[in-house]
Formats: structure tokens, C-alpha cells, sequence
């Protein structure tokens, strides 16, 4: 409500300092989130975000070592795939990746998953297993041969495990 | 109004800390930071609300949510944590109760990465937006034509602009920690585009030496970006800003990542005093015909 209309506009302003207890705690947070970055990217890794290392795109690929994408799969019965990983079940493609040492320890992770998503789309045919596949693009120098070979590296077998 | 102190400051000193920025440029900065957020939270990252429908079984907590104990992220929570944020992100918008509002805005867009970062990929792009939300409540009430010089958001500037640096600076760090010395010699843009590229980038596949020759420029860029630490007049702030969004739109064009959140923390590195500044010159000319207050 107050205006500062009234204060002449050409005057200039007074500087509104800090206190020296503001001053010094402000130094102190910085000194102390400074410190836990550091700390994150000297020794940490993901898992102490919001302080872990800055690493997207930080590990080195062979120019002759193939690249690696990895997809989520239904089968049906009649053996089509219904793709999981393009977020149809909330999952990003990078979160399968992250989690997949867990998903191989632990393949009934996936039935769940193919539970949540039948309940999410009861119109698509229903789904017998679930499959983590990587596809592996051959590379030679650094450029992509176009050709590529299909990896199932977990599976759950929905009628097994489940029902 | 632009001229710099006789002597400036060097950048990480305590004077560099302090050094004063005028309020009306945080009054326009909160209303950026806070209205981005539900643009964040139902458009841009809208994944994160759909970690509601995963099974809680696949919630793999991050050490923060080990040390603090952390709810589990149930159907439940995720929705109220996000109705809680995006409401209390619009009410810190206005600028009323900077202090308590803006405190509630970071603590909860805090628990809402945890349940983003929570399932197998942690995103890189938020820290510089968080220190940003962390940062405005400190400074009190700033209003748009509120010229004077304040320490506090000097300080809060400050800290959002060493994000942005270590963003950059401690990536090259990573790189060469995860990668090795070696990591520019790599095809690890290759990758990124046999993965996520699009008719902007798929031609670069046929020209690996471009490729190679960009993943040099990056990293020699990220260290050097300590420099940007200096920069001092609104020309070089523009110039800044200009550049580094220019880089994130192209890596966007390229692979259809795009650090937004960062983005964000970047734009407060501009000048928006200047603009409350015009939009006041104008003002005096129509209180002259009409007698009304300004609201």
C-alpha cells in the first residue's frame, strides 16, 4: 500500500547492508555447501544428489565398443511387443538402465510393473512376459556400422511368477 | 548507473559476495523462479507426477532420503506433495510472505526431486534452480520498483551464479574423473545421438570428427567457466546469458535435452532492474494526466 512514489526518483538509493551475524552465517552456508559438492564430485556418486558429481555424459565411449540402448517389453501371446520403458508405466528408459543390477537380482520387479500397466490399459491384449532387452549398435570409429543385435538380458515370466 | 565501483571487487571475495544488487531485479527473478515451477512440475518434467502410478516395490531411495527417512513416494504423497508445491509456488509468486512462503517452495521442491531422482536416474540440470529457491527467501521483500542497492540479494545473485559456474566447472571435473583424460577422444556424443537424436543431429552420425572436435570445445568451455565470475557490466550479463542459452537450445535441437530448471537459475543472472527501471520513467508522464495512484 505504501507508495514510493513520493521519494525523488533521481536521488540514489541508500545500500541496505548486511548485519555482520547475516554476513558471517551467509560466508558459512556457502563454506558449507561448497564443501559437500566438492565432496560429491571428488568421492560421491548419483546417489548423494542433490550433491553428487556433475555427470551427465561424463563417461568416455570406445569408438569401436558398440552403444547400448535398452527397452522394456510385454509379450503377448501372440509374441508382439508392447513397449514399457517410454514412460506407458511412469518409468523413464534411463530409470530401467539405473535400476537394472536391482532387476536382475530381482526380475518379479517387472511383473509388478506389467501388473500396474494391464490396470492402466485394460484394452490391450493381456501380457505373458516381461523382458529388459539391450539392443547393441556396432560401431567402427566412431560411426555406426547399421548394424545392431537384440540382447534379452532379464525376463519374468508372467504366468510363472504370477497368477 | 552502470558504472562499476573504482575498484572491483574479485569475484569469491567477501566484498564479491556482498557486493549489492538492486531489489527490483529479485522482485522479477522470484516471479520468474516461482512461476516456472508449475510449468515444471505439469509440462516440462511432468514424469515426475507419474511416478505415482509405479509400484512403491520399484522406489529405490537416494542417500538423503536414507538419512532423513524419507516417506516412501505412495500414490498419495506424490499428488499432495504436488498440489502443495505448485499452490504454495503461486502464492510465493505474488511476493507476499517471501520468508515463509519462499522456505516452503524450496522444502517442498526438494521432496518433489527426491521422488523424481528416486527411481534409477538422477537429472544433473536442478542444482543450480534449487540454490536458487534456497537463496530468495533470505532477502526479505523486493518489490519491482524497489531501486535500492541490497547486500542480501547481492549475496543470493552471487550464490546463484557460482551454481551455474560449478554446473559447467565441476562436469568437466566428472568427466574426466568418469571418463578419463581421454573422455574428448571418446564417441560419447555419438552415443547420445544414436540414442536420442533427431533430424536436427542424425547427420552428424556420418561426420565423427565433428563429434569429436564438439566434445573438445565442451570440455575446454566447462573449465574455463570460472570466468564467467566476472563478469560485471549488464552488456557482459546479457552477452553471458545469450550464450550459455544459446548452448542449451542446441543441445536440445540435437538430442532433446534441454536443462531447464537451469535455464532458470541462468535468467537471474540478467539485469531486470532495467526493466522496472523503463517501465517507471514511463509512469511519471501518465501521473501527469491522471491523479490516480499507482497500484
Amino acid at each position: 500500500m505504501q507508495s514510493s512514489l513520493d521519494s525523488p526518483p533521481t536521488a540514489e538509493p541508500e545500500v541496505l547492508r548486511l548485519t555482520p551475524a547475516g554476513r558471517r552465517s551467509r560466508l558459512a552456508a556457502v563454506v558449507v555447501v561448497l564443501a559437500l559438492l566438492l565432496a560429491g564430485t571428488v568421492w560421491g556418486d548419483d546417489d548423494a544428489f542433490p550433491f553428487g558429481p556433475f555427470r551427465m555424459y561424463s563417461t568416455r565411449n570406445d569408438p569401436n565398443t558398440p552403444v547400448i540402448s535398452t527397452r522394456a517389453v510385454g509379450l503377448t501371446a501372440a509374441g508382439e511387443e508392447v513397449r514399457l520403458s517410454g514412460g506407458q508405466v511412469g518409468l523413464r528408459r534411463a530409470e530401467f538402465e539405473g535400476q537394472i543390477n536391482r532387476l536382475r537380482e530381482h526380475p518379479e520387479l517387472l511383473g509388478l510393473l506389467a501388473d500396474a500397466f494391464e490396470d492402466a490399459h485394460p484394452d490391450t491384449p493381456e501380457l505373458v512376459a516381461v523382458q529388459m532387452v539391450h539392443r547393441k549398435f556396432e560401431l567402427a570409429d566412431g560411426k555406426p556400422t547399421g548394424d545392431y543385435t537384440d540382447t534379452v538380458v532379464v525376463e519374468f515370466d508372467l504366468e510363472d511368477g504370477n497368477s | 548507473m552502470t558504472a562499476a565501483p573504482a575498484t572491483a571487487p574479485r569475484p569469491l571475495t567477501s566484498r564479491w559476495w556482498s557486493a549489492p544488487v538492486p531489489l527490483a531485479r529479485i522482485a522479477v527473478v522470484r516471479v520468474i523462479a516461482y512461476l516456472f515451477i508449475p510449468v515444471d512440475v505439469f509440462l516440462t518434467t511432468a514424469w515426475v507426477r507419474a511416478h505415482a502410478d509405479v509400484p512403491t516395490e520399484w522406489y529405490a531411495p537416494l542417500l538423503i532420503g536414507r538419512v532423513l527417512h524419507l516417506p516412501t513416494p505412495t500414490h498419495t504423497l506424490v499428488l499432495v506433495v504436488q498440489w502443495a508445491l505448485v499452490l504454495t509456488a503461486v502464492a510465493a509468486a505474488t511476493g507476499r510472505a517471501p520468508r515463509l512462503l519462499g522456505c516452503a517452495v524450496f522444502l517442498l521442491y526438494l521432496e518433489w526431486m527426491v521422488i523424481a531422482m528416486s527411481y534409477g536416474k538422477v537429472d544433473h540440470d536442478r542444482i543450480a534452480f534449487l540454490v536458487l529457491l534456497a537463496v530468495l527467501p533470505t532477502i526479505g521483500r523486493a518489490r519491482p520498483r524497489d531501486r535500492r542497492p541490497s547486500e542480501a540479494a547481492g549475496w543470493a545473485m552471487a550464490a546463484v551464479l557460482v551454481a551455474v559456474m560449478l554446473t559447467y566447472f565441476l562436469a568437466a571435473w566428472a568427466k574426466i574423473r568418469f571418463g578419463g583424460w581421454d573422455w574428448p577422444t571418446g564417441s560419447t556424443l555419438t552415443r547420445a545421438v544414436l540414442r536420442r537424436g533427431t533430424p536436427l543431429s542424425d547427420w552428424t552420425l556420418e561426420v565423427p570428427w565433428l563429434l569429436t572436435a564438439s566434445q573438445w570445445v565442451m570440455i575446454v568451455l566447462e573449465l574455463a567457466a570460472p570466468l564467467m565470475l566476472f563478469v560485471r557490466s549488464d552488456r557482459a550479463r546479457v552477452g553471458l546469458v545469450l550464450f550459455l542459452i544459446g548452448f542449451h537450445l542446441m543441445v536440445f535441437a540435437g538430442v532433446t535435452i534441454i536443462f531447464l530448471p537451469h535455464c532458470i537459475a541462468i535468467l537471474s543472472i540478467l539485469p531486470w532492474e532495467r526493466l522496472t527501471a523503463r517501465s517507471e520513467r514511463q509512469a511519471p508522464q501518465s501521473l501527469a494526466t491522471s491523479s490516480s495512484a499507482a497500484p
